[in-house]
C-alpha cells in the first residue's frame, strides 16, 4: 500500500510538472524578432496550382537579396487551421496570405500583424497599383494590413449554353422572374435547373450572398457584421428569404443537392454533362471545367451576372465573392524592409503575366494591358470589367465574419436550403453570430 | 486480485503455505515498480499531461492567439446549454450500438468461417482483409465517389436508391456512415475472432460429435461460449472506436445535413479547430473522456470480464 502511495504521489508531482512546463510553452507566444531565424524570411501560402508564379517570385527575389525568401506552402484545406495555431509562436511566418476581412480580424486585434501605411508611404504604389475596392478589403480601423496577390474571384452565373437552346432560352437570365421562368422550361426538357454543390456548404452560402444583396443593397450586411443583428429580422432581410423558398420550393435545385460536392467534381459535371443548366460559382470554375473538359470549357460554357431582383434596393451590377487574396506582415517580422521589398513585386508586370497565364486574374491597374495574355482573354475581360465597374464587391459572408462563424453561416444556409429551419431559424441562427 | 492469486496458488494446502511462496518469489526478481518506469513515464507524458492540459484548457477561452483566459464555468453552462452538444452525445450512442450490431454478428461468422484450414479460405479471407489496409480518409473518399447522386451507384440504381440523395437526409447519412464503418473494420475483427476460433480445442468438438450434435448445434453450444472473452475485448474496441470515429464523417458527411451526423468527436475538432474556440473544444474532450470510461466500466462489469475467468479451465 504504502508503495502505491509514493507512485501516484509521484505521479501527481510529475503531472503537475509537466503541466506547468506545458502551460508556459503555450503561454509564451509571439517573441521578438531575435528568436526568429537568421537571413530567412518565411512566406506562408495556399498550396495550390498557383504555387509556381510564387515560386518564381521568390527565385526572383532571392536572386538579389541576402535575407532568403522560404516560402511554405500549406495544403489548401488545412490553410487556416494551421496558420491559426503557429501565428502566435516563433514558427510564425513573416508574411502569409489571407482573403482580407474577418480572415485577418482577430489576427489585427491580438495585435500580431504590421500596419504597412509606413511602407506604403515610402513607395504609394503599394496601394495605388491595385483597384480601390480590392484593396480596401483588408482595411481594418482605417489601417492597411494586406497587399493584393493572386487574383480576384468573382461569384458568377454559369450556364450549359446548349442546355439552355434545347430547353429554348436564347440568353442567361437578366431578371429574377425570368430566372423562374428558366427553372420551369428547364425542369419540362428534363433536367436540374440549377447545379449545387450543397455538401460543400459554402456554394448554398452564395445564392444568399447574392439574393440579399440584390434585394436590400450592400448596407444589410455591412450593418450586421458591424454588430447590429437586428437586420437579419428586417422586412427586406424576411423578403430575401422569402425569394429563395420560392426557388427552392420551384424545385430549382432539384432534391439531391445536399449530396452532391463542387469540390470533388459533381456539380461541375453535372452542368458540363448536360445535366443542368445554370451553377452559381466563383470564376475559378473556368479553370476547373479547361481542367476536366477543355471542349466544353471553351466552346460551351457561358457565363452571366447575378439577375437583378425588381424593386430591390442593391444594384444589380454588385458583386460577390473572393475580392482577392492579400499578403499580411507579422509585426514581430525580424526583416521589414526586406518584407516590403518582396510586397513589391506584387505589382510588378512580370507577376501580373505570370498570374494572368495561370488563369489568375490579379487586380492592379496594369492588369487590364496584359488581359489579351490570357487564355481566355475573352473571359478574362469580361471579369475584369465586371469588377472594375462594380459599385460594390461583398466579401463571401463566411470570409468577412471572423473564422469562429464560418460553421454556424454553413449550417443555417444549408439547413434552409433543405427545409430543416424556416425563416425564423435561419434568422436566430445568424443573430446568435 | 492479489487474494485471487493466492487462493490460487496455495492450492488444496491451505493459506499457510501460500505466504513463504510469494517472499520466495519476489525474492527472485519479481517485478517492482522500477519496471514500470517506462511505460509510466510515457502514458504520463502522453496521456495524462495533455488530459490535464486539456482539463485546465476547458475553464479557459482561448482562440489559439495570445494567453488562454480563464472563464471559470462559462464553457461547461455553454455546453449544457448546447442542443447540438445533446444530439451529438445520442448520435455517438446510436452509432456504437449500430456500429456493434452490425459488425458483431458478420465478423463472429466471418471469423469462424474463415478459421476452418481449407485452402480457399486463406485466399477469400486475404481478400477480405483488404480494407484492413486502406486508411480512413482513403476509404471515405472512395465511397464518397460511389455514392455520389448522380454519377455514383445511385446514378445507376434509381429503383434502389431513389433520387440518391443519401447524404441529404438523415436516415441515409447515418446509414451510410454505419455501412462504410462495417465495410472498414469487419475484417479486423474478423481477424480477432478467427484467432480465437482457431485457439478452441479441437477435443470440445469431437466429444461434440460424438454427442451427435450437429454444425449448428456445435457453433452455439461451443463456438459462441468459447468465444465469449473476444467477443468482449471486440465490442469494447468497437466501443471506442464507434466513439472516436471522426475521418469518415468529415470526409463523407462533414456533419451534415445540417447537424444530423455531427457526432461528439467531429463536434469536437469542430468547435476547436473550425470555430478555434479551444475551451469549449477541450471541454467537449473531457466529456468523451468520462463517457468513454463509463462505458468501458460498464462493459467490463456486466461481462464479467474483470474476473479474468478462462474459458478453457477445466481442460
Amino acid at each position: 500500500m504504502n508503495n502505491r502511495t509514493w507512485m501516484s504521489r509521484g505521479l501527481a508531482g510529475t503531472a503537475v510538472m509537466m503541466l506547468g512546463l506545458t502551460l508556459a510553452g503555450c503561454g509564451g507566444g509571439g517573441g521578438d524578432a531575435s528568436s526568429r531565424p537568421e537571413n530567412e524570411l518565411h512566406v506562408a501560402v495556399y498550396g495550390d496550382a498557383s504555387n509556381k508564379v510564387e515560386e518564381a517570385m521568390v527565385a526572383k527575389f532571392n536572386e538579389t537579396s541576402d535575407v532568403k525568401v522560404v516560402l511554405d506552402t500549406i495544403p489548401g484545406a488545412d490553410y487556416q487551421t494551421k496558420l491559426q495555431t503557429i501565428i502566435d509562436t516563433d514558427s510564425a511566418p513573416d508574411v502569409f496570405f489571407n482573403w482580407g476581412g474577418g480572415s485577418i480580424a482577430n489576427f489585427v486585434k491580438a495585435d500580431l500583424l504590421l500596419p504597412l501605411d509606413d511602407f506604403i508611404e515610402e513607395d504609394p504604389k503599394l496601394k495605388d497599383a491595385f483597384l480601390p475596392s480590392v484593396f480596401e478589403t483588408a482595411e481594418i480601423d482605417g489601417k492597411s494590413y494586406g497587399v493584393p496577390m493572386r487574383g480576384t474571384q468573382p461569384v458568377m452565373l454559369f450556364s450549359n449554353s446548349e442546355v439552355l437552346k434545347q430547353a429554348g432560352i436564347d440568353a442567361p437570365p437578366a431578371t429574377w422572374d425570368e430566372l423562374l421562368e428558366d427553372v420551369e422550361r428547364l425542369k419540362a426538357a428534363g433536367v436540374t435547373p440549377i447545379a449545387l454543390g450543397g455538401a460543400d456548404q459554402w456554394p448554398t452560402q452564395m445564392w444568399f450572398q447574392y439574393v440579399f444583396d440584390r434585394v436590400a443593397g450592400e448596407g444589410l450586411f455591412q450593418a450586421a457584421l458591424d454588430g447590429d443583428t437586428e437586420v437579419w429580422d428586417s422586412e427586406e432581410s424576411r423578403e430575401a428569404l422569402g425569394k429563395l423558398r420560392e426557388l427552392i420550393d420551384a424545385g430549382a435545385f432539384g432534391t439531391n443537392f445536399d449530396s452532391v460536392k463542387f469540390t470533388d467534381g459533381g456539380s461541375p459535371t453535372l452542368l458540363s454533362s448536360g445535366r443542368a443548366g445554370f451553377e452559381l460559382m466563383g470564376s475559378w470554375a473556368y479553370a476547373t471545367h479547361l481542367d476536366a473538359d477543355p471542349e466544353f470549357a471553351e466552346n460551351v460554357l457561358s457565363y452571366s451576372e447575378f439577375p437583378e431582383i425588381e424593386g430591390g434596393k442593391g444594384d444589380p451590377h454588385n458583386l460577390a465573392g473572393n475580392t482577392n487574396n492579400f499578403y499580411s506582415v507579422h509585426k514581430d517580422t525580424r526583416y521589414p524592409e526586406e518584407a516590403a521589398e518582396f510586397l513589391k513585386l506584387m505589382y510588378s508586370d512580370e507577376f501580373v503575366q505570370e498570374q494572368i497565364a495561370i488563369g489568375n486574374l490579379p487586380t492592379t491597374t496594369n492588369t487590364e494591358e496584359f488581359l489579351d495574355e490570357a487564355s481566355n482573354p475573352e473571359y478574362a475581360k469580361y471579369q475584369f470589367d465586371l469588377v472594375k465597374d462594380a459599385p460594390n464587391f461583398q466579401l463571401s459572408w463566411d470570409q468577412a465574419y471572423p473564422p469562429e462563424a464560418t460553421v454556424t453561416i454553413h449550417t443555417a444556409v444549408s439547413q434552409f436550403f433543405s427545409g430543416q429551419i424556416d425563416e425564423d431559424g435561419f434568422i436566430k441562427a445568424m443573430q446568435g453570430l | 486480485m492479489t487474494t485471487l492469486a493466492t487462493r490460487r496458488q496455495a492450492g488444496p494446502g491451505g493459506s499457510t503455505e501460500s505466504r513463504p511462496a510469494r517472499s520466495g518469489a519476489s525474492s527472485v526478481g519479481r517485478p517492482g515498480f522500477a519496471w514500470a518506469l517506462p511505460a509510466t513515464i510515457f502514458f504520463a507524458l502522453f496521456a495524462l499531461v495533455p488530459l490535464a492540459a486539456v482539463a485546465v484548457l476547458s475553464f479557459t477561452s482561448w482562440s489559439g492567439l495570445g494567453d488562454p483566459e480563464f472563464v471559470g464555468f462559462e464553457n461547461w453552462e455553454t455546453l449544457v446549454a448546447d442542443p447540438v452538444m445533446l444530439k451529438s452525445l445520442w448520435l455517438s450512442l446510436l452509432f456504437i450500438v449500430l456500429g456493434v450490431v452490425t459488425q458483431t454478428p458478420l465478423s463472429i461468422l466471418l471469423g469462424v468461417w474463415a478459421a476452418g484450414h481449407q485452402r480457399n479460405r486463406a485466399v477469400l479471407s486475404a481478400i477480405y482483409f483488404i480494407p484492413l489496409l486502406l486508411s480512413s480518409a482513403a476509404i471515405s473518399v472512395l465511397w464518397r465517389a460511389l455514392l455520389d447522386p448522380n454519377f455514383g451507384l445511385p446514378g445507376q440504381l434509381p429503383w434502389l436508391f431513389g433520387d440518391g440523395n443519401l447524404l441529404g437526409t438523415q436516415a441515409g447519412a447515418i446509414g451510410v456512415l454505419i455501412f462504410v464503418g462495417m465495410w472498414q473494420f469487419t475484417p479486423f475483427h474478423t481477424l480477432i475472432y478467427q484467432g480465437a476460433a482457431k485457439g478452441i480445442p479441437t477435443v470440445l468438438y469431437q466429444a461434440a460429435s460424438i454427442d451427435g450434435a450437429g454444425t449448428v448445434r456445435q457453433f452455439f453450444s461451443i463456438t459462441l461460449p468459447q468465444l465469449r472473452n473476444t467477443a468482449i475485448t471486440s465490442i469494447i474496441l468497437m466501443v471506442v472506436g464507434g466513439l472516436t470515429t471522426f475521418e469518415t464523417v468529415l470526409i463523407l458527411t462533414n456533419g451534415g445535413p445540417g447537424t444530423d451526423t455531427t457526432i461528439t468527436a467531429f463536434y469536437m475538432y469542430q468547435e476547436a479547430f473550425q470555430s478555434f474556440d479551444f475551451g469549449v473544444g477541450s471541454a467537449i474532450a473531457l466529456v468523451l473522456v468520462v463517457v468513454a470510461t463509463l462505458i468501458s466500466l460498464v462493459v467490463v462489469k456486466v461481462s464479467g470480464y474483470d474476473k479474468m475467468n478462462s474459458s478453457l479451465e477445466g481442460l
